[in-house]
């Protein structure tokens, strides 16, 4: 799957580039699901899962990406051009899509520990008790691990940009290990 | 390795005052469980048939109609002498020029990429920009719309804290340039650089602390007769519905201490920070604006449009609480001060952004104010990135 994506780099990009603004919605969303998983439920590593996103979510870190706010190689030919309105009904269309699955059987010693550090952080308070996210607060429950150890990674050390200051202060002080163990417990939950 | 060891510095130092999230910094354990986060900006263009503006409601004789729109996160104007007006942002790192067209408005993207560039402000046919870790000045760019910038950070030592230090920026009437510097989390014992406003000449030399104690001002003026300075003041977060509010203030003279963080409103106790004798010494505000109200924008009226009765009173834009179960604000409210300037009556004057403030049901923020010459008056709208203009008819 991995690598039958990135071989799809060089003719993704030709198509999203040249005529951009000739796309209409489903080819667009052919183009997200070919790197994000069918309904954007990701089979890739690196590459978040989108379905049950919020819609809000979705569209300020599309308009993120596109203005190069937040600097995503990959992304870049994907969103350039996009307008608006066609942000808003991509967003529109993730959010509606049925979330991914948790993966794997969870080591019950480590959802403990990692129970206790979301907790600790307050991490439930924006992104809700089971983790399905509200409005600018992405859903974190069965997301990736691996993309989200990078996500909270890029808060930590202040290299994703366009948000708030909010996320690198909820990070403050937590250690690779606790961000791995956090990752762990988050991408595990129904 | 001398990269990796700035890095862990830099992060140290925001250490001090990051260990919580800056705005849940506070948070009493009775109030572990709440959900209250700040509300949801949108980074997508508005368009005007989405804006339910028929919902405004304003005194009698008033009307609203939407001015522009398509300016995502927009929030304060500063109007050259052309007419052309620029717009800062916060999160979308970008700065608009909305020309007026005679009958359409028209907007298009001076600057992007900066960190949270709120700061506008025009003077001398310049225009000037603050982010939080920059300073640009654009010369002539009414009429050049291709000037490339000056880069003026140096001359202003912005310290590297970001929670709180997005800018209102304002030049006085003594021709300086007004600066706050926010207190980096929503209550600390704030390090000597913040916390405060400062006035700078208009090149950043110069550099004078004016007031202190000021947790996070959006918006401040002077008063049209006696030049003094106005301006709104955030209260801080997590003790509670009831505030502490925020507050309206005046500077008679410079040095003065407005309380925070041991004094808050007109003479709230911290709830964390406790030391004797509070308040000795503390400047209470003329009033207060609200809880978690949100105070931002503030302008003086001096046109002849409106009723006699509003000339040389303010307007306050509240764009509203997320500190609040039942949310307060959404509104612009009309402020009467006292004849001395000791005191002032806020009445809500245009409302009916906020829907249902128990479900924090509401569809637009008004975030700053602008007298236009013909006396209307413009609205930004940060939530929908539109400019609504006010004006009234005779009958």
């Amino acid at each position: 799957m991995r690598s039958s994506c990135k071989g799809r780099w060089a003719w993704l990009t030709a198509l999203f580039i040249a005529p951009a603004l000739a796309q209409s919605l489903p080819e667009r969303l052919r183009l997200c699901d070919a790197c994000h998983g069918p309904g954007g439920v990701s089979a890739t590593a690196g590459t978040p899962s989108l379905a049950g996103q919020p819609a809000i979510f979705l569209e300020n870190q599309l308009v993120l990406l596109r203005e190069g706010m937040r600097e995503v190689p990959q992304m870049a030919a994907a969103v350039q051009g996009l307008k608006d309105a066609e942000i808003r009904l991509i967003a529109r269309h993730y959010a509606t899509r049925k979330p991914a699955a948790p993966r794997g059987k969870p080591d019950p010693a480590l959802m403990k520990r990692g129970a206790a550090l979301a907790q600790k952080r307050h991490c439930a308070s924006c992104h809700e008790a089971d983790y399905r996210g509200r409005e600018q607060m992405p859903r974190l429950a069965a997301q990736r691990e691996e993309y989200l150890e990078y996500a909270m990674n890029g808060y930590r050390s202040y290299t994703r940009k366009g948000g708030d200051t909010l996320m690198a202060a909820a990070l403050y002080g937590a250690s690779d290990a606790d961000v791995k163990v956090l990752a762990y417990y988050l991408s595990r939950l129904p | 390795m001398t990269k990796t060891l700035l890095a862990t510095v830099l992060l140290a130092a925001t250490a001090a005052y990051a260990q919580a999230p800056a705005w849940q910094q506070g948070k009493p354990p009775a109030m572990a469980d709440s959900k209250l986060a700040p509300l949801a900006g949108r980074n997508t263009e508005t368009p005007a048939a989405e804006i339910p503006i028929g919902k405004l409601k304003l005194p009698k004789g008033f009307a609203v109609e939407i001015w522009a729109t398509g300016m995502p996160g927009g929030r304060a104007m500063a109007r050259g002498d052309s007419g052309k007006i620029y717009m800062g942002t916060r999160g979308l790192g970008r700065v608009y020029e909305v020309t007026d067209e005679g009958g359409r408005r028209t907007s298009r993207v001076v600057v992007d990429k900066l960190t949270q560039p709120a700061g506008v402000a025009m003077h001398g046919g310049s225009l000037y920009v603050f982010a939080i870790d920059k300073v640009l000045r654009f010369d002539g760019i009414e009429k050049n719309p291709d000037v490339q910038p000056v880069d003026l950070t140096d001359r202003f030592n912005l310290p590297p804290q970001q929670h709180h230090n997005w800018k209102y920026i304002a030049f006085g009437p003594d021709g300086k340039l007004y600066v706050p510097f926010g207190a980096p989390c929503n209550i600390c014992e704030p390090p000597p650089e913040y916390a405060q406003i400062r006035r700078y000449n208009a090149d950043g030399s110069g550099m004078e602390v004016i007031a202190r104690g000021v947790r996070n001002t959006q918006g401040f003026t002077w008063h049209p007769k006696t030049k003094e300075l106005w301006f709104t003041d955030h209260g801080r977060d997590w003790m509670g519905d009831k505030g502490p509010e925020d507050e309206l203030n005046r500077i008679t003279k410079t040095g003065l201490n407005f309380g925070y963080p041991y004094c808050h409103a007109k003479g709230v106790l911290d709830a964390d920070f406790k030391k004797a004798n509070a308040c000795k010494g503390v400047t209470l505000p003329v009033t207060t604006m609200g809880p978690h109200a949100a105070a931002m924008g503030v302008i003086f009226y001096t046109g002849s449009m409106f009723p006699k009765e509003y000339r040389n009173t303010m307007f306050i834009a509240r764009k509203g609480s997320w500190n609040r179960t039942v949310k307060f604000g959404f509104d612009v409210a009309n402020v009467r001060p006292s004849k001395d300037g000791g005191k002032a009556s806020v009445k809500p004057f245009m409302t009916g952004f906020l829907e249902d403030p128990k479900t924090a049901k509401f569809w637009g923020r008004p975030a700053y104010l602008l007298q236009m010459p013909d006396g209307s008056m413009l609205v930004s709208d940060e939530q929908l990135g539109a400019i609504y203009r006010v004006s009234y008819a005779k009958k």
